[in-house]
């Protein structure tokens, strides 16, 4: 394992915010630590980094005791926080030099590195321009290029993609996934679940300290009872309908809002074909048919009764 | 370490609002100070006063012959004696042609339109003359032969008004302005100091927690960022000191290294300073800052750079506190430099301010060790 937690208790006085978390991250795989805000996502990072002091528990990176004096250990490390944290003054070449000449020595090294990070953020039209002058998104490519210029063998994202573009979060999250394949182990959090989803190969559940669930996405998909949600378009809807659409073989919930029927089933073949045929044989029309499978945010609203973002 | 040094001195150097209260700004108070104070006590500078005498109503010979005969020590004459009536007097008092009349009479009296040096001036010798007269007549009323046995001799020389100190260094109220301003310069390297601890302490800023992740000791950040800072400073406190002693001409006394090492331990104990107000508690960096300044400023006025009495005042009822603010003991020093041939006055300040530098120092190493944080 590149990365074991095991029982980490951190309290803030009489709040606990990691609850005996557990986590394990293997190398080479995108591990998402997906919770709300305030679940303790980056109370966890700063307690793996040994930023944070924390009451009980254990902390092993690469096989090794983590400290703040471990100095080994941090070397192949790469850390970009959820806040950017670069130097006004500097330029952007100057900042990913900056950054990386305090994991490597040999000035050449630093120089090629620099250049190699700024390419992979592709800023390299942006290196003379100051911080400020950069927008939100390449303010944020460039904390990336800062936390990466080492060419880390953990890296360590924490919320990256807050307020930043579209544009911008498809090119980080593209970034990661190459990082990934060039060999480095990824540990990225996020609220957005649609982010952890599309490029986590292993994700943890976080709430209020505690892991509540952990997996592939499809193995923490798979632990719910939805297996398909449809959501049906009609002007023509009733109580007497949603009654028997109920008594459809796998329907469990059946709800009709807004002149939206939206009906969760169980994982079974056909069911949409089913309602369909329901439809047609009541004549009752019907507009826009959307089926969604299962969520993350459907896992976590199962398992805590409460949605992702709240 | 050279990398994270120039990287750093390029951050402090860059910054505008840096070099603007660092380096142009004291330069510009030196300016406003040179212009607005310039010359205020200066000997060689001195103008005779333009008097009326009115003699009308009783011709005091005594009087008008002590205005004819008062003089500065170099000589020049204290007064430009106008004789005239008491109606041209006045005239000439509401044109600002003269700064005050006198009417002769047993008992001068003095007529003024400001108060000012001038007047001050004008008033002292005119109670002198009066307590030199009463003691005469007093004598005389005893002795009458007083006069021929040259007993009074001594009473009737003339009394030097505007007077130069001994050991030829003058007591001049400028450079309390342009030592305080100095030490001022000083302490503000606080401000680099307080920077540089908060760009290193994880709980106080994020660019603090991305390079406590890193591989380097925090000791070796910590300085690499000072130095950085100390050259920064060094820079500041050349062009201020280069100003006050090439262009303004501003006179330090007659050996200039125990000042540049009172300008380095001055600016020691602020890059110190600054670094212990970082480094104690998780207070907001905009609340640190206001802490470091409302320091700087608040030693800086009691050494008399904003009102010049306040020196004066401190000395008379709180002495003590001259000996814990440091820029009372940066100007004290340069004070001893400029008056005093000995060096131990100096020695004196600068040991304490040295000491103050190492209690400053050490509490901010207690606070900058810790690599670990209760929360961040």
């Amino acid at each position: 394992m590149i990365v074991k937690v095991k029982g980490l208790v951190k309290r803030y006085d009489k709040l606990v915010a990691l609850d005996y978390l557990d986590l394990e991250v293997a190398e080479g795989e995108i591990f998402g630590l997906l919770g709300p805000n305030g679940s303790g996502k980056t109370t966890a990072i700063n307690c793996i980094l040994s930023l944070l002091k924390y009451d009980k528990g254990s902390i092993e990176i690469f096989g090794k005791p983590m400290s703040a004096d471990a100095y080994d250990i941090k070397k192949d490390i790469g850390v970009i926080m959820q806040n950017v944290a670069v130097f006004e003054a500097l330029t952007v070449y100057e900042n990913v030099h900056y950054f990386c000449s305090l994991y490597i020595k040999d000035k050449a090294k630093v120089k090629e590195l620099t250049e190699e990070a700024i390419r992979f953020v592709s800023l390299e039209e942006y290196r003379n321009f100051y911080p400020k002058k950069l927008s939100g998104g390449l303010l944020r490519r460039l904390n990336i290029a800062c936390g990466i210029a080492h060419k880390p063998k953990l890296i360590i994202l924490d919320e990256p993609t807050v307020a930043v573009d579209p544009q911008s979060r498809n090119k980080i999250l593209e970034g990661i996934k190459r990082l990934n394949q060039e060999g480095a182990t990824i540990i990225y959090t996020s609220h957005y679940m649609e982010e952890v989803e599309q490029i986590c190969t292993n994700i943890a559940i976080i709430d209020k300290g505690r892991v509540i669930a952990k997996g592939t996405k499809d193995e923490l998909k798979s632990m719910i009872s939805i297996g398909e949600k449809i959501t049906i378009e009609t002007y023509q809807g009733n109580e007497n309908m949603v009654n028997e659409l109920k008594a459809f073989p796998n329907v469990f919930s059946v709800e009709l809002r807004d002149n939206r029927l939206e009906i969760k089933s169980n994982r079974g073949k056909n069911n949409l074909v089913h309602i369909l045929d329901y439809l047609n044989k009541n004549q009752i029309s019907f507009g826009r048919i959307v089926t969604e499978l299962p969520t993350l945010n459907d896992v976590f609203l199962e398992i805590t009764g409460k949605e992702l973002r709240d | 370490m050279f990398q994270l040094y120039k990287a750093r001195l390029k951050c402090l150097v860059r910054s505008k609002e840096n070099i603007f209260w660092s380096y142009l700004f004291p330069i510009l108070l030196a300016t406003c100070f040179y212009f607005t104070f310039g010359n205020l006590w200066t000997f060689e500078d001195y103008e005779s006063i333009s008097i009326a005498y009115v003699s009308e109503g009783g011709q005091d010979d005594a009087l008008k012959m002590a205005m004819e005969e008062a003089h500065t020590d170099n000589g020049t004459p204290l007064f430009v004696v106008n004789y005239t009536s008491e109606k041209e007097a006045s005239k000439l008092l509401e044109d600002n042609e003269i700064e005050a009349y006198i009417l002769g009479d047993s008992d001068p009296k003095l007529y003024i339109k400001n108060n000012g040096l001038n007047e001050t001036i004008i008033k002292s010798f005119l109670d002198s003359y009066r307590r030199t007269s009463i003691t005469v007549q007093t004598i005389l009323n005893n002795n009458p032969k007083a006069l021929e046995e040259g007993l009074l001799d001594d009473l009737m020389e003339a009394e030097t008004f505007v007077y130069e100190v001994d050991n030829g260094k003058r007591p001049d109220v400028m450079l309390i302005y342009f030592y305080s301003l100095l030490a001022y310069t000083c302490l503000f390297a606080s401000g680099w100091g307080l920077d540089e601890v908060i760009n290193i302490q994880a709980n106080q800023s994020h660019r603090g927690a991305r390079v406590s992740v890193s591989p380097v000791h925090k000791m070796k950040l910590f300085l690499s960022n000072m130095l950085a800072a100390i050259t920064a400073q060094a820079g500041g406190i050349t062009l201020l000191f280069i100003y006050l002693y090439n262009i303004l001409k501003i006179d330090f006394g007659d050996s200039l290294f125990p000042v540049i090492v009172t300008c380095m331990v001055g600016s020691f104990t602020g890059l110190a300073l600054g670094a212990m107000v970082g480094a104690l508690g998780k207070g907001k960096v905009e609340s640190k800052e206001a802490i470091v300044t409302a320091i700087v400023l608040g030693s800086s006025f009691l050494t008399g750079m904003m009102i010049v009495n306040i020196k004066y005042i401190i000395c008379k009822f709180a002495p003590f506190l001259n000996y814990i603010n440091p820029a009372a003991l940066i100007t004290d020093a340069l004070y001893s430099l400029y008056y005093y041939d000995s060096l131990h006055l100096f020695y004196i300040n600068i040991g304490i301010l040295s000491g103050l530098t190492v209690v400053f120092g050490f509490i901010a190493f207690l606070g900058i060790r810790r690599k670990t944080y209760a929360s961040i």
